[in-house]
């Protein structure tokens, strides 16, 4: 293998791999803007020029590739390639850079969302010299341009990397954008007639190393360094992709994929990251309600675990045959094990059924059609699993108790099947709806459990591919939305039922016993990106 | 006073001579038909490489090897592509090739294509030159009629093929491989090199980029023999080289001379001189991308290592002529104008380089310079130079060195008086 020194590191490197994925390999951080690991090679920003010796001038280090020399021409009698990233010409040619990039760049800063998590802030600081010595107008170009359902273009701030245009060309292949126009005046455009509108258009926000393209969603909610930042994964398909969950005052503000080459790669969909922007329409309660005269009233935990308890009790008098518990493929691991814990002891031995929500189809790039994250996690665990998009209406009627927990199957159901859910529901004696937010079900209930959302609670999640990870507390909730195994712990010891104890560390070894692979794994195991369970047999 | 050779031009004023049959009548396609039936490819290869021809599109790069980096033989499909996109300021030779002999570069480029057993080639024509694709696209339907062209040329068994497409207007695509970007449809911006053009070409096929003179003159080599071609003129480049010599001078066109001509005898012998009889300023031997020379500089041969004392190159062999009526910064503001236009935008150097250069040099002629504007243009000029994807970068920056340098008193008197000093005398010129 080629022996490459790049500043005082020595490395040996395969031959063809390029000098800035060595250089960041080994912690040598090179200056880059056009380049991104997911996309193909441009070599168009000059960013990463760097002095290669023997050569007159300097190279761009995202497109050079590590080759071997003969023998006798090694450079210093044995390097194949000596790299200087510090050198008076690198410098020179960085400075040179990223002068010309800010040269018409309007460095509107303090109005830019960007501002804080700029690449071009970030390596003038590094890299560029303290002042301009551009005494022109600079050239003018439009701003806040509409360019499609989830993005705003800023023209001016654009420093035509072209990241987003290959986004949309090599990974959605729905080619919206282009290079328009030549020299100083180049601009990225959408086609004609067309809109930066697929599915995945955000990520060309997430690509962008300047403030050009900027979410319509998150634009001016927060400054960046006000972001309180964790480690999770998206809830809204069965692919559970890596997430970093921004949070300001209790509130997710976004949701920004993490590069996860197990998952999904530096990639996400618009619809799970906007999941932040459905949260805000929900209407979300703090305190358990207890049906009275007709309306949901707030009672205090300390002691609705017993009342909890004392109806389920006196409602099941002829046994469990008469409930029907609906779990959810959005339980956390943990959550499902206190389920099946709370068959066991409350509804003896009943087993519940989660239904398979599919919606659309599978996608070649990450959209799953089944639109849980923990559908795999379920079956790991021995949960009993609806046919595709089955009606729940069968699984309900003639019941006198229900037990819906994290599901809408109301909200969810459409037509005849909606209303049979509806009359089987209003028929019961007792139905028990735990979820995060006042659902269409949830408002059928007689008892309700306020639960914490998904960025409310720890848990760990089985994508479709077996891969295992864990969600984080994002936002702490109020303390009476609690995690659904901490419900279970409360109602099991108020049935004097031993429990674990109600936190997500004592459900969590529950799980490791319970789920096959997973008995070794410890948390950190599985922090960053998950762990590839073993494949078991259907 | 070296000879007017009439090789290259041998057919030029003649009556009807993009016409197939007068072609023919002086002996055209001779040469393909002793290739086809007497040579063997590799013998038309090896004569190309004896004749040490140089590449005539400005790089000077010897054909003969860029034809053997093909691949070899016929399984993967070649092109061959003729460069015919002159737009270089002050060159225009190129187009009284096409306009006045198509079927020499046509034979040119079917020999090329035998030689390095391609499939075809593309003609990709300047799209500024209407009459030059028409004349050129009925000198290819002719060459398929005459079975030149086309499955089993001449019986030989060997087939090629040739399509004429036009360019849109950028200069930019005359550089090779935006040029075959924009052949196939797409936005006229150079490629990222490695790979070459050798290895993946036009649509991702091994492919050769010739200029139209160089072409042009395989014929010649063929008929006669890469001995006697490397024995015309300067030896380190050799052959006939048609030089366009424009600006002052008092008969401007396109002279065919052996190479190596003295550019002084270029200007005064054959160009008849500066125009009105006026002082010499400043004479840009290769086409607008090269460094300029001063008027005591052009005792000099016009090949690569006469041109290299002074410090400029052959280019395209555009020699642009300029007397003392001339403003030096108004020419490098026209110029810069130029490449800040033509800058294809993709990379940030050339994009935002050119564009501030036009601005400087605009402040400078227009009396607003400011003291250290002249050593801006040169940091500026050197922030370009070596650091972009294509040459067009340092085709912008080397003649604005240049210019800076070599007329530094220009430059600077501007600025201390805040006024071009030329400003009365280089709207007219008395002839």
């Amino acid at each position: 293998m080629p022996l490459i020194r790049i500043d005082d590191k020595e490395i040996e490197a395969p031959e063809g791999e390029t000098i800035l994925r060595l250089a960041l390999k080994h912690g040598i951080h090179i200056p880059y803007y056009c380049w991104h690991p997911a996309l193909s090679i441009v070599g168009q920003c000059r960013m990463c020029l760097v002095e290669v010796k023997g050569v007159p001038k300097p190279l761009t280090a995202c497109s050079t590739a590590v080759t071997s020399l003969p023998p006798d021409k090694k450079i210093d009698g044995k390097y194949d390639m000596v790299v200087d990233t510090k050198s008076q010409v690198t410098k020179k040619a960085q400075k040179g850079v990223l002068e010309f990039l800010l040269l018409n760049h309007p460095l509107d800063c303090p109005i830019c969302d960007q501002a804080g998590e700029c690449q071009l802030q970030e390596y003038s600081y590094t890299y560029g010299e303290p002042a301009s010595r551009l005494e022109f107008e600079k050239v003018h170009a439009p701003k806040r341009v509409d360019i499609g359902p989830h993005v705003v273009f800023d023209v001016e701030r654009c420093i035509k990397c072209t990241r987003c245009i290959r986004f949309c060309k090599e990974i959605t292949r729905t080619e919206e954008l282009t290079l328009a126009e030549r020299g100083v005046h180049a601009r990225v455009e959408t086609f004609p007639g067309k809109q930066l509108d697929n599915p995945y258009s955000v990520c060309t926000v997430d690509v962008c190393p300047v403030g050009a393209l900027t979410s319509k969603e998150f634009r001016f909610k927060q400054r960046v360094w006000f972001l309180t930042s964790t480690n999770s994964v998206c809830q809204e398909c069965s692919r559970g992709c890596s997430v970093r969950v921004d949070t300001y005052k209790g509130e997710v503000l976004r949701l920004v994929p993490r590069d996860n080459p197990k998952v999904n790669g530096p990639w996400m969909c618009d619809y799970g990251r906007l999941i932040s922007e459905r949260m805000k329409d929900l209407t979300v309660l703090a305190r358990p309600k207890v049906r009275e005269g007709g309306r949901l009233t707030a009672v205090p935990w300390p002691g609705f675990a017993q009342v909890l308890q004392k109806k389920v009790a006196s409602s099941l008098k002829d046994g469990a045959k008469d409930a029907a518990l609906i779990w959810s493929g959005r339980m956390p691991l943990e959550e499902m094990a206190a389920a099946k814990a709370l068959s066991a002891g409350i509804f003896g031995g009943l087993q519940g059924t989660l239904p398979k929500v599919c919606r659309g189809e599978d996608d070649d790039l990450l959209i799953r059609k089944e639109r849980r994250p923990n559908l795999k996690g379920a079956a790991l665990l021995g949960l009993a699993v609806t046919g595709e998009n089955a009606p729940v209406s069968s699984l309900l009627k003639g019941k006198k108790v229900a037990l819906v927990v994290r599901e809408d199957v109301v909200g969810e159901a459409q037509g005849p099947e909606k209303d049979a859910i509806k009359a089987a529901l209003s028929a019961m004696d007792l139905v028990i709806v735990a979820d995060y937010a006042l659902t269409e079900t949830a408002a059928l209930a007689h008892i309700f459990i306020p639960l914490a959302g998904w960025h409310e609670m720890e848990g760990t999640v089985v994508n479709f591919m077996g891969v295992v990870q864990k969600m984080a507390r994002s936002v702490l909730p109020p303390r009476d939305r609690k995690a659904f195994y901490e419900v279970a712990s409360l109602w099991l010891s108020s049935a004097g039922i031993d429990a674990p104890e109600a936190s997500f560390l004592a459900w969590h070894a529950q799980v490791r016993k319970a789920v096959p692979g997973m008995k070794d794994l410890m948390i950190r195991d599985i922090l960053p990106h998950g762990v590839q369970l073993p494949e078991v047999g259907p | 006073m070296a000879e007017v050779l009439k090789l290259l031009t041998r057919n030029v004023g003649k009556a009807n001579s993009t016409n197939v049959d007068s072609y023919m009548a002086s002996g055209g396609y001779e040469p393909l038909m002793t290739a086809l039936h007497k040579m063997s490819p590799e013998q038309v290869l090896g004569e190309v490489k004896a004749s040490n021809l140089k590449g005539r599109g400005g790089a000077g790069f010897p054909a003969g090897l860029k034809w053997s980096f093909l691949p070899k033989g016929r399984d993967r499909v070649k092109y061959l592509v003729c460069n015919a996109d002159e737009s270089e300021p002050g060159t225009f030779k190129d187009r009284l090739l096409i306009e006045n002999d198509p079927h020499a570069i046509l034979e040119g480029m079917i020999l090329a294509g035998f030689a390095t057993q391609a499939a075809g080639a593309f003609f990709y024509i300047r799209g500024e030159m209407p009459q030059g694709f028409r004349i050129f696209q009925r000198a290819v339907d002719q060459a398929y009629e005459r079975g030149f062209l086309g499955k089993n040329i001449l019986g030989s068994g060997f087939g090629f093929d040739v399509y004429v497409s036009r360019g849109a207007g950028a200069y930019i695509c005359g550089e090779e491989t935006a040029l075959m970007n924009s052949l196939e449809g797409k936005r006229g911006e150079p490629r990222l090199k490695p790979p070459f053009p050798a290895g993946f070409g036009v649509y991702g096929q091994p492919s050769n980029i010739n200029n139209v003179e160089t072409y042009a003159n395989v014929p010649l080599i063929i008929k006669n023999g890469g001995a006697w071609y490397a024995a015309i003129g300067a030896p380190s480049a050799p052959g006939p080289r048609l030089y366009g010599v424009s600006g002052h001078v008092k008969r401007p066109g396109v002279y065919e001379l052996p190479s190596g001509v003295n550019l002084r005898e270029l200007i005064y012998e054959h160009a008849g001189g500066i125009l009105g009889d006026r002082p010499l300023k400043a004479v840009i031997p290769g086409g607008s991308s090269v460094p300029v020379l001063r008027a005591d500089q052009i005792d000099v041969t016009m090949d690569p290592d006469g041109l290299k004392k002074v410090g400029t190159m052959v280019g395209s062999a555009g020699v642009i002529v300029m007397n003392d009526t001339v403003c030096m910064v108004k020419a490098m503001v026209n110029l810069m104008q130029f490449y800040a236009h033509e800058s294809c935008g993709q990379c940030t150097p050339c994009r935002e380089g050119t564009h501030w250069l036009k601005l400087i040099l605009q402040r400078i002629e227009e009396g607003g310079g400011k003291p250290g504007d002249v050593d801006l243009i040169l940091d500026v000029s050197n922030n370009i130079m070596g650091r972009t994807i294509c040459p067009l970068g340092d085709a912008a920056a080397m003649p604005a060195i240049a210019f800076a340098t070599q007329f530094r008193d220009e430059f600077d008197a501007h600025i201390r008086e805040g006024r071009c000093p030329m400003a009365h005398t280089h709207m007219t010129v008395a002839v």
